[in-house]
């Protein structure tokens, strides 16, 4: 669809910029229905370019620590988060540090040989394995009692349209790559648009009405007949669209600025957009799964806002020395994380629909990187973040591991949502199992 | 195994007269009313049936010598039958008989095929639109590089007929590099028939497929080079994983007929070896390589498609047609309102032609609206209609787009849309309606509208040639082949499959390429100068491709494509013996001769036969295995009951038995010889000796009733109307120019429709 186009569309709507309370729509339904102490949902968000380990790591380990420049947008949030070092990225094979960095990522085995050519190394193509989020995802799905109408949701934030190995990292499968959505208009469309479908509908049906009483009052007996049954069924329509409708969520749609424009300059308020939609659909049980995707690998945002007018990557190329880039780069990763603190604070001022806290209490935001450090490529130490209490690990804690293959984080997560496969990705690197967590 | 076999029963079917000789009457009253009423209206458990037909009068009179009374065929001598014939014929009988009687035409709301080809040319009259270019393959510009973006590096411009392409680990053309190149094909796709497309992109290299879509602006291209990658590829396997072919599928809904933009980019960098492959799956289909005719080089404009699912028309009398209404087509048209909606909001500036910054937006989009809802309506529209179905959706909405969508769904939704003769009135545009919709089943267009609004369609003569100019349009073409697909069973349910074993080899691409051949058999001869619908019936040539001849052990012809194989006239005459038919109207593993007959009968002699008083199911193990398939079927069919339509029916079939159940010649069936003569009773009251085929289409094609059989089916089809509704003599008419016109199909269509776009209007001047 035209981007502003839907701009205009979703203006007509009735949605102010104006934030609204985000409160059950119904809160006896929500009080009604059963807790659910079982409820857990994973969300995994991807910045590019690495960090800046020393503005980045706590250096303490354990249950005391101070949070670095990096992570203070997440200090209300302290107790409840696991900063994870020493996890890396192992898996080798074709395709440059970037492509395998997010394509690896979340697939934990090697990439494809194939015709796109990075900036080092062999070309390569797609990963070969399906990604943890849809490991997860499949798993849910397949039972009743977690099946969701979606199961997944792929979101991203400035995600250039090109579908190639530096913008992908959820895969359904070998070869199988799936496309994040940018557009939170689109999003919108996805999540909620049969609802604002059947709100047009019926102010449709009354002028139709209207019009067949008009014909129907000069047209023969056998005609009017036939018409008498058109406008039967134009009733009943409108019948069943009035007991329909936005009364069925729990929650209501968000309210989304309009004329937002989908561009670099609009990534602050795209990242708002589309936390609150992914707030949104969780809370009305259309997901519990979802994958968050800032730009890309090779992310080259201008963050504008922040006055830093260079690109992202070429920032994150600068030797350590240069000390201007490194302040803006740490500029650059404080935001990205006040954007998952903003996500943060989201779930956790929503109650969870089922009774039983705040949806921060049975969400894990997992926040990963294609790189540990951008101007080495390193896919060591990955800045690996955990948030909330989704999984039920022990949060409040600074760990550090020694250079393990993030296969066995992934298995760690699995495991944490009942699905305990031994192996996950390449299976070399699934020794001594899942990481311990808990 | 065991078939539902169905028994047919011919209608001897009666209509009124009015100055019956008492003689006549008399002998009526006495010897037939008792089972048909005293007006030929039937009588419960006897003849349910009115004692209507149309056998002309002399057939008629035989017919009743013959075979009435039915319990004593012999009461009644030849001057006597002929009386009681002439007496029913007047009063009743005729199907023409009086214009007072004539029956009113069915009151309807569009058919599912015209709802969609309507809204494709509602939103197709705005915005360009190219003509449709031959079939002979895509346009391909060859790069010397991975990138298609770079014209230094452009080596070859050329046209593919086929994409199917192996370059094992060379390079594509002469002086070309092997390691990296590219290629890029453009032009259009022509699918032939309505429905789901499957596409599939095989490839162990980088490819991508965009189609239907609007073309970008700025360089006016169907692809995207840009970071930006506003278009969307519909199949997209630019990334190779592995030396191995990708597949990659995706499904399109398409209509029949017309022609919509297609590209296909390809490239190679670095992969051991380069090829590409582009299959499609029609509906009736196989998987196979997208190739000429189905495409062409000509540029072509985006179409509305709309893919909502339509429960099937009523097609109880043998044609679809929309004289009823359900809530589930209420629902389907509802859910097409709202995709057709999404897609002119999604498409708004390209349809409307308004900027989103211009200060006049709002004004220029309600003028946009309004043109819409009159080329919907097929007439201008009224203050009312215009504060209804123009001011209104703007109204108390912030957003243009949010307009525009609800007046697109108040427009499609409306009864002005969805019912085209709801106006009672007749006038110059109900006329160009009915032209657009009996040639088209769409919308008038842009010289229909001119012409309507200027007056100009009120006397025979401009319409006829508005019909002429329309016969030309690739959309007279798609609808006189679905007209085709219905009468030749290409559109049938289910798939047409032969028992393995006695059939080795008659597989699902056979049937695929016993389908298209044919079609090619039809479009040939009723797109040929003469378009002679005696060639239908009368051709020994059958169109057959490698494969086919092969296996119908014809001289195999060079290359891929179909060519014309003669063959001996004795043996196959035109459509009675298209292999295809042939497999279609046999049981599995053996011929059906009853199916064939009752085709012949109903499709091609213009029989009019009744369901069948019962159902039987046969089983073929019942039968002593020595009987040949013709004495099993005699042996069934021989009751009195069975024989008033079996007497026709069986002839018809055993003349074909000389073909088996895939339509191959044969002289024996099992360790007999086959025995194809028989004597049949003609519609006309003779009765002919058939030795085979040839003799069968000889009859048919002097026959006035096969004739007239065609016209009727071929008019209801177009104008889902029965003949009789168009008044006494419109057969007759119709016929009169056949003839004259050497039997020209398409001239016959013309005139068909000039003549019916003129039906109720106040002062039509048709002196003829």
């Amino acid at each position: 669809m035209n981007l502003s186009t839907r701009r205009q569309f979703l203006r007509q709507l009735g949605l102010s910029a104006a934030a609204v309370p985000f409160l059950p729509v119904l809160p006896s339904l929500a009080q009604e229905t059963t807790a659910h102490p079982s409820m857990q949902r994973i969300i995994f968000i991807f910045t590019p370019n690495g960090t800046i380990p020393p503005a980045f790591w706590p250096d303490e380990v354990g249950a005391n620590f101070q949070l670095k420049r990096i992570l203070e947008p997440l200090a209300p949030f302290k107790d409840r988060l696991l900063t994870l070092r020493g996890v890396s990225n192992k898996i080798r094979g074709d395709g440059d540090g970037h492509m395998r960095g997010i394509s690896c990522l979340l697939t934990a085995d090697e990439l494809l040989p194939g015709n796109i050519q990075g900036g080092s190394d062999k070309p390569a193509g797609w990963a070969s394995n399906l990604s943890i989020d849809q490991e997860i995802r499949n798993f849910l799905q397949s039972r009743a009692e977690t099946a969701t109408r979606f199961g997944s949701l792929e979101m991203g934030v400035a995600v250039p349209n090109r579908a190639d190995p530096w913008t992908r990292e959820s895969y359904a499968g070998a070869n199988q790559p799936l496309a994040p959505l940018s557009d939170p208009y689109a999003m919108f469309e996805k999540l909620y648009g049969s609802v604002k479908d059947r709100e047009s509908l019926g102010s449709v049906l009354d002028s139709v009405c209207e019009d067949l009483r008009t014909i129907a009052a000069r047209v023969d007996r056998e005609e009017r007949d036939l018409l008498d049954q058109h406008a039967s069924f134009v009733r009943d329509m409108e019948r069943d669209l009035q007991s329909a409708g936005t009364q069925q969520l729990l929650f209501p749609p968000p309210a989304l600025e309009a004329g937002v424009a989908i561009d670099n300059d609009g990534i602050p308020k795209i990242s708002r957009m589309q936390s609150d939609l992914l707030v949104s659909a969780f809370a009305n049980g259309m997901a519990r799964v979802a994958t968050l995707q800032y730009t890309n690998s090779v992310g080259q945002a201008r963050m504008r806002w922040l006055d830093i007018h260079d690109d992202h990557h070429h920032l994150s190329h600068e030797p350590d020395e240069n000390a201007d880039a490194q302040e803006k780069l740490i500029r650059i990763n404080t935001w990205l994380c006040g954007e998952i603190a903003y996500l943060v604070q989201r779930l956790d001022d929503t109650p969870e629909p089922g009774g039983g806290g705040s949806m921060l209490d049975h969400t894990t935001l997992v926040w990963t990187n294609e790189l540990g450090k951008g101007n080495s490529h390193s896919l060591d130490n990955i800045p690996f973040v955990m948030v909330g209490g989704g999984l039920g690990f022990q949060t409040g804690r600074s760990l550090r591991f020694d250079n393990v293959p993030h296969n066995r984080l992934w298995l760690s997560v699995a495991h944490a949502f009942g699905h305990r496969i031994p192996v996950f990705g390449q299976e070399s690197f699934c020794d001594g199992g899942p990481l311990d967590l808990v | 195994m065991r078939w539902v076999l169905c028994l047919w029963w011919v209608s001897a079917g009666l209509l009124s007269a009015q100055d019956g000789r008492p003689e006549g009457a008399a002998i009526y009253a006495q010897y037939c009313a008792s089972c048909h009423g005293e007006e030929g209206q039937g009588v419960p458990d006897e003849v349910d049936e009115p004692l209507r037909g149309d056998r002309s009068l002399d057939s008629l009179a035989r017919y009743i010598d013959r075979r009435m009374p039915e319990d004593d065929p012999d009461l009644l001598n030849a001057e006597e039958s002929s009386k009681v014939a002439e007496y029913i014929y007047h009063a009743f009988y005729a199907v023409e008989a009086g214009a007072e009687e004539r029956p009113r035409p069915a009151f309807a709301r569009l058919t599912n095929r015209q709802f969609r080809e309507s809204v494709a040319d509602l939103l197709g009259s705005f915005g360009q639109s190219h003509s449709r270019g031959e079939g002979t393959g895509l346009r391909a510009v060859y790069f010397d590089s991975d990138g298609m973006n770079k014209k230094a590096r452009k080596a070859l411009e050329r046209e593919d007929r086929q994409m199917s392409f192996d370059f094992g680990t060379g390079a594509p053309a002469e002086g070309m590099k092997e390691d990296q190149f590219s290629i890029a094909w453009e032009g259009s796709l022509l699918p032939p028939e309505t429905g789901w497309y499957e596409f599939k992109l095989i490839t162990p290299n980088g490819a991508r497929l965009y189609l239907n879509g609007d073309s970008q602006e700025g360089d006016g291209n169907f692809r995207d080079d840009s970071g930006a990658k506003r278009q969307p590829a519909f199949v997209d396997a630019w990334v190779s994983s592995g030396s191995e072919d990708r597949e990659v599928t995706a499904r399109m809904f398409l209509l029949g007929g017309r022609a919509y933009p297609i590209r296909l980019d390809y490239f190679k960098y670095l992969d051991p070896s380069g090829r590409l492959r582009l299959e499609w799956t029609p509906p009736h289909g196989v998987s196979e390589v997208l190739e000429a005719p189905f495409l062409s080089p000509a540029s072509a404009t985006r179409v509305a498609v709309c893919s909502t699912p339509f429960p099937a028309d009523d097609a109880s009398e043998g044609y679809e047609r929309g004289t009823g209404v359900t809530q589930a087509w209420h629902d389907a048209t509802t859910a097409a309102a709202v995709e057709v909606a999404n897609q002119v909001v999604d498409r708004l500036r390209v349809l409307s032609g308004v900027e989103e910054n211009d200060p006049q937006r709002v004004e220029k989009l309600k003028e946009f609206v309004a043109t819409m809802a009159a080329r919907a309506f097929r007439r201008g529209l009224s203050e009312d209609l215009r504060q209804r179905y123009v001011v209104a959706p703007f109204e108390g909405l912030t957003s243009p787009e949010a307009a525009v969508k609800r007046a697109v769904i108040l427009i499609l939704k409306s009864p002005r849309f969805l019912y085209p003769e709801i106006e009672s009135s007749v006038d110059d545009f109900t006329v160009a309606s009915r032209l657009a919709l009996g040639m088209w089943d769409s919308l008038p267009d842009r010289e229909l509208r001119e012409a309507a609004e200027q007056g100009r369609l009120r006397s025979p003569e401009p319409i006829e040639a508005q019909a002429r100019r329309m016969m030309e349009d690739p959309r007279a073409r798609a609808k006189l082949h679905a007209f085709f697909q219905r009468w030749l069973k290409l559109d049938g349910e289910g798939d047409l499959q032969k028992d393995p074993e006695a059939f080795p080899g008659f597989d699902a691409q056979m049937v695929s390429d016993l389908r298209r051949s044919l079609e090619i058999f039809v479009d040939t001869i009723v797109w040929s100068d003469a378009s002679d619908y005696r060639e239908l019936i009368l051709s020994s040539e059958i169109p057959l491709n490698a494969r086919l001849a092969k296996y119908y052990e014809a001289p195999i012809p060079e290359g891929r494509g179909f060519v014309e194989v003669a063959f001996d006239p004795a043996q196959r005459a035109g459509i009675l013996t298209h292999p295809y038919l042939l497999a279609r109207l046999a049981h599995p593993d053996s011929t059906s001769p009853i199916h064939r007959g009752v085709f012949v009968s109903r499709n091609v002699l213009g029989g009019l036969l009744k369901p069948p008083p019962e159902a039987i199911a046969f089983d073929n193990h019942q039968f002593d295995p020595r009987m040949t398939m013709r004495e099993k079927v005699a042996e069934m069919t021989r009751s009195a009951n069975c024989m008033t339509c079996h007497e026709t029916i069986n002839p018809l079939g055993f003349s074909l038995e000389n073909f088996d159940a895939v339509g191959r010649f044969r002289t024996t069936e099992g360790e007999r010889m086959i025995d194809a003569e028989s004597d049949f009773p003609s519609f006309g009251g003779h009765t002919l000796r058939l030795r085979g085929p040839r003799d069968v289409a000889e009859h048919a094609v002097a026959s006035d009733q096969a004739r007239r059989g065609f016209i009727r089916q071929i008019l209801q089809y177009q104008l889902k109307q029965n003949p009789a509704v168009y008044g006494r003599g419109m057969l007759d008419q119709l016929d009169h120019h056949f003839a004259a016109s050497g039997y020209h199909i398409r001239n016959l269509l013309v005139t068909l429709q000039s003549q019916a776009a003129l039906l109720g209007a106040p002062n039509p001047e048709s002196a003829r």
